[in-house]
C-alpha cells in the first residue's frame, strides 16, 4: 500500500502555527516598546485616539497571550500530543482551520481594539463576536486535542497532556462564564454580572487565564520539552503527577487576592490569601522537577541553546511563582496593588518564564522541523543575553518604581494628611520608565534576531517527515 | 598559605577573577575565618552606610520632599538590615554547599564561604550609593555592581569548585534563582513591616 499523509505526523501545521508565534511576539513586543515609550514622551501618540495608551495596552497583551502565547501553546500541542500518543492528528483540516481561524480573530480583534471595542474586562476586552468566535475555535481544538488522545495506541496519557488538557477545558469554562454578556450592536455589550460579582468573576477569570494558560499550558510545554532536549526522563513522574492536581485545585480559588481591600466579603480576601500562599508548594514542586531534569544533562549545555533558555525560565519560574503569593499577602498588597510593582512581576512571569521557555522550545523545534542545522548559533548565544540582561533590567526598573510609589502614595505627615501630591510621584517616575522602555527594547532586539535566525534556518527548506514509532506490546492499548 | 596571599585573593578577585580563583582554589579556608575577617566587615558597609545617609539627608523616592525617619526607627531599620544580609549571605552559601552534591562540586565550607564572599562583595561596596539617599541613584549604581556580581558568580563557581563550564553554568543558574527569590522575601518582608507600623508612617 502506497504511503499517505495519513502516515506522518502532521508538523506543517505546527511550523505554520510556530512561524505566526514568533510574528505574533514581535508585533506584540515593538506595541510594547511603543506603550512604554508614550509613557516616557506622552506625545507621541499624536493626538490619534488609535495611538492612545488605553487602545495599544490591550492590543500588546492581547497580542501576547493569544497571538504568541495561543499559537505556540497550539503549536507545541499538536506536536507533543502526536508523539506521546503515537498516532497522527485526529481531523487535520480542523487543526489547519484552527491554526488560520486563530490568526484571523487575533488579526481582526487587535483591530477592533484599536477601533476602540472594548468590553473593559482586563484580558478579555475583545468584544462578544469576537468571543464567540473564540469559543467555536477553542472547541474545535479541543476535539483535535482530546480525539488524538482518544486515538492513541499507547495506553498511558503522558503528564504534558494532562496539562495541556487542562488548559483547553479550563480556559473554555472561563472564556465563557466570564463574557456571557447581552449584545447591544455589534461593537458593545453589557455583561451578565454586575458590581461585586462582576468583580470576582473577571477576577476568577483573569488570574486563572493567569494560571491555566500562561502556566499550566506552558508547563504543559516544559513537561514534554524539557526531557526530550535533555534526553533523560523527567526526574520524578510521581511528583508531576501529584504537583499537576495540587495545581488545579488550589489555582482556581486564588483569584479574588486582585481585590483586597475592595467590596467583596473578606473571607473570600482571606481564602484567596491563604489559597495564593499554598500555590507555592505544587509550583516549586515542578520547578524543581524541571531543575533536576536537568541538572544530570548538564553536557548538552555546550552544544543546545534551547536548554539555556530553559534553565533560565525555570529560575524566573521559581521567583515569579514566589513573589505571587507575597505579593497576595493583604499587608504586602496594601503597598504594592495599583504600582508597577504588579507589572514587574507580570513580566518576570511573562518575560522570564513564558517567552524563555517558548524560545528554548522553539530553537529546538525550528531545526527539527526544517531537516537543517540552527543558521547562527552564535546569534542564538546573543539572544540569550540579550533576553537575560532586558528581563532583570526591567524587574530591577520596576522594582524600584513600585515601591517608590507605594510608599509615596501612602505616606502621612504628622496631622494625617497624605505628603505627596499624585501628580509630583507621577512625574518622578520618568527615570525609571526610561530604564523599563531600555529594557524592552534589548529584549525586542534578541526576539527580532531570533526571528531572523528562524528565517534563514527554514528558508526553502520542505517540512520533515516523520512516522509513529512502533509501541512497546507491553504499554500497547 | 601566607595571611597577606591569603587577603589578596579576595580583593584581586574583584579585579583579575580569573587568576584569583584558580589561587582561591589552592587554598581551604576555614568558615569561621573567612566569615570575620572579611564578610561580617563588607556585610557592614550597607547598613552603616545607609543609617549615616538617611539620617544626614533623609530618603528621596523621586518626590521633592525627603522622606525622614526618626533616629530611633533608622537605627531600628540599620540593624534589621545587617541582620537580613547576614542572613541572606550565610543561607546562600549554606545552599551553595547543599547544591554542591547534585553539581559534583567541592562540599567545603570554608570555600564557599570564600565564594560566596567574592560574589557579594560588588554588592557590599555598592552601598557606599546609600550615602546619598536616593533610589533612583542607587538603582543606577545596583545594576552595573549586580552584572559583575552575577559575571564572578558565573566565573568563579566551575574554577573554585572544580566543576565543568556548564555545570558551574546550570548551579550559577540555580543560585541566582535562590538570590532572586532572597531579594523578593526582602521586599516583601520590608513592606510587610511598614505597614504594621514600622518604619514610615503610613496610611494603613
Amino acid at each position: 500500500m502506497p504511503e499517505t499523509d495519513e502516515h506522518f505526523y502532521q508538523d506543517d501545521v505546527v511550523k505554520r502555527l510556530v512561524m505566526f508565534s514568533v510574528a505574533w511576539a514581535v508585533l506584540a513586543m515593538t506595541v510594547g516598546v511603543y506603550i512604554a515609550a508614550e509613557l516616557v514622551a506622552p506625545t507621541i501618540d499624536f493626538g490619534q485616539q488609535w495611538l492612545s495608551f488605553g487602545r495599544l495596552r490591550p492590543l500588546h497583551t492581547n497580542g501576547i497571550i493569544f497571538g504568541f502565547g495561543v499559537s505556540a501553546l497550539m503549536g507545541t500541542a499538536f506536536y507533543s500530543v502526536q508523539r506521546t500518543s503515537h498516532v497522527t492528528l485526529f481531523l487535520p483540516k480542523l487543526a489547519w482551520f484552527c491554526c488560520y481561524g486563530w490568526q484571523l480573530v487575533v488579526l481582526l480583534g487587535g483591530l477592533s481594539l484599536l477601533a476602540g471595542w472594548t468590553s473593559s474586562k482586563e484580558y478579555a476586552e475583545l468584544e462578544w463576536p469576537f468571543d464567540i468566535a473564540i469559543t467555536v475555535l477553542w472547541v474545535c481544538f479541543a476535539i483535535v486535542f482530546f480525539g488524538t488522545v482518544a486515538r492513541r495506541k499507547i495506553r498511558p496519557i503522558y503528564i504534558s497532556n494532562w496539562f495541556y488538557g487542562a488548559l483547553i477545558i479550563v480556559i473554555a469554562v472561563l472564556h465563557i462564564v466570564n463574557n456571557l454578556a447581552i449584545p447591544v450592536t455589534i461593537s458593545k455589550s453589557y455583561s451578565l454580572f454586575a458590581g461585586a460579582q462582576d468583580a470576582i468573576v473577571q477576577w476568577w477569570y483573569g488570574h486563572n487565564a493567569v494560571g491555566f494558560l500562561l502556566t499550566g499550558g506552558f508547563l504543559g510545554m516544559m513537561y514534554y520539552f524539557l526531557p526530550k532536549i535533555a534526553n533523560r526522563p523527567i526526574w520524578s513522574y510521581r511528583l508531576s503527577i501529584v504537583a499537576f492536581w495540587a495545581f488545579t485545585y488550589t489555582y482556581i480559588w486564588a483569584g479574588p487576592h486582585h481585590l483586597h481591600y475592595s467590596s467583596i466579603p473578606e473571607w473570600v480576601q482571606s481564602l484567596a490569601m491563604v489559597m495564593s500562599l499554598i500555590l507555592l508548594a505544587p509550583s516549586w514542586a515542578t520547578m524543581i522537577n524541571g531543575i533536576m531534569t536537568v541538572s544530570s544533562a548538564s553536557e548538552k549545555l555546550r552544544v543546545d541553546p534551547a536548554l539555556k533558555f530553559i534553565v533560565l525560565s525555570l529560575a524566573f519560574y521559581g521567583l515569579a511563582t514566589f513573589e505571587g503569593p507575597i505579593m497576595a499577602i493583604r499587608s504586602v498588597n496594601v503597598v504594592s496593588h495599583f504600582t508597577d510593582w504588579t507589572i514587574g512581576h507580570v513580566h518576570s512571569g511573562a518575560l522570564g518564564w513564558n517567552a524563555m521557555i517558548t524560545y528554548g522550545v522553539f530553537y529546538y523545534l525550528i531545526p527539527r522541523l526544517a531537516g537543517n542545522r540552527l543558521y547562527s548559533y552564535a546569534l542564538a548565544n546573543l539572544h540569550f543575553w540579550l533576553a537575560l540582561a532586558g528581563t532583570m533590567l526591567y524587574i530591577m526598573a520596576m522594582w524600584a518604581a513600585g515601591i517608590s510609589q507605594g510608599l509615596l502614595w501612602l505616606s502621612m505627615d504628622e496631622i494625617g494628611e497624605l505628603k505627596f501630591g499624585f501628580k509630583d510621584i507621577m512625574a518622578s517616575m520618568a527615570p525609571y520608565y526610561l530604564l523599563r522602555l531600555i529594557a524592552g527594547l534589548i529584549f525586542l532586539s534578541g526576539t527580532a534576531l531570533m526571528a531572523y535566525n528562524f528565517y534563514m534556518t527554514l528558508k526553502g527548506r520542505e517540512s520533515v517527515l516523520v512516522k509513529p514509532p512502533l509501541v512497546d506490546a507491553a504499554y500497547r492499548v | 598559605m601566607s595571611q597577606e596571599k591569603y587577603s589578596s585573593v579576595f580583593l584581586r578577585a574583584l579585579f583579575q577573577p580569573s587568576t584569583a580563583f584558580k589561587e582561591l582554589s589552592s587554598i581551604d579556608p576555614t568558615p569561621m575565618s573567612v566569615l570575620f575577617r572579611y564578610s561580617i566587615w563588607l556585610l557592614l558597609i550597607p547598613p552603616l552606610c545607609a543609617w549615616i545617609g538617611a539620617s544626614a539627608f533623609g530618603w528621596r523616592l523621586g518626590a521633592d520632599e525627603p522622606l525622614v525617619l526618626s533616629n530611633h526607627s533608622l537605627i531600628t531599620i540599620s540593624i534589621g538590615y545587617f541582620l537580613a544580609l547576614i542572613f541572606g549571605f550565610v543561607s546562600t552559601v549554606f545552599i551553595s554547599r547543599w547544591m554542591a552534591s547534585t553539581y559534583g562540586a567541592r562540599a567545603s565550607l570554608g570555600l564557599h564561604f570564600a565564594l560566596i564572599t567574592i560574589v557579594a562583595a560588588p554588592l557590599a561596596v555598592a552601598g557606599i550609593g546609600h550615602l546619598f539617599p536616593n533610589v533612583l541613584i542607587n538603582v543606577l549604581i545596583l545594576i552595573p555592581t549586580m552584572i559583575w556580581s552575577m559575571y564572578l558568580l558565573y566565573t568563579g563557581i566551575p574554577v573554585v569548585l572544580e566543576i565543568s563550564l556548564e555545570k558551574g553554568m546550570l548551579m550559577a543558574s540555580s543560585l541566582v534563582g535562590w538570590l532572586l527569590v532572597a531579594a523578593v522575601s526582602l521586599l516583601g518582608i520590608s513592606v510587610g513591616l511598614w505597614t504594621q507600623g514600622m518604619g514610615p508612617f503610613l496610611g494603613v
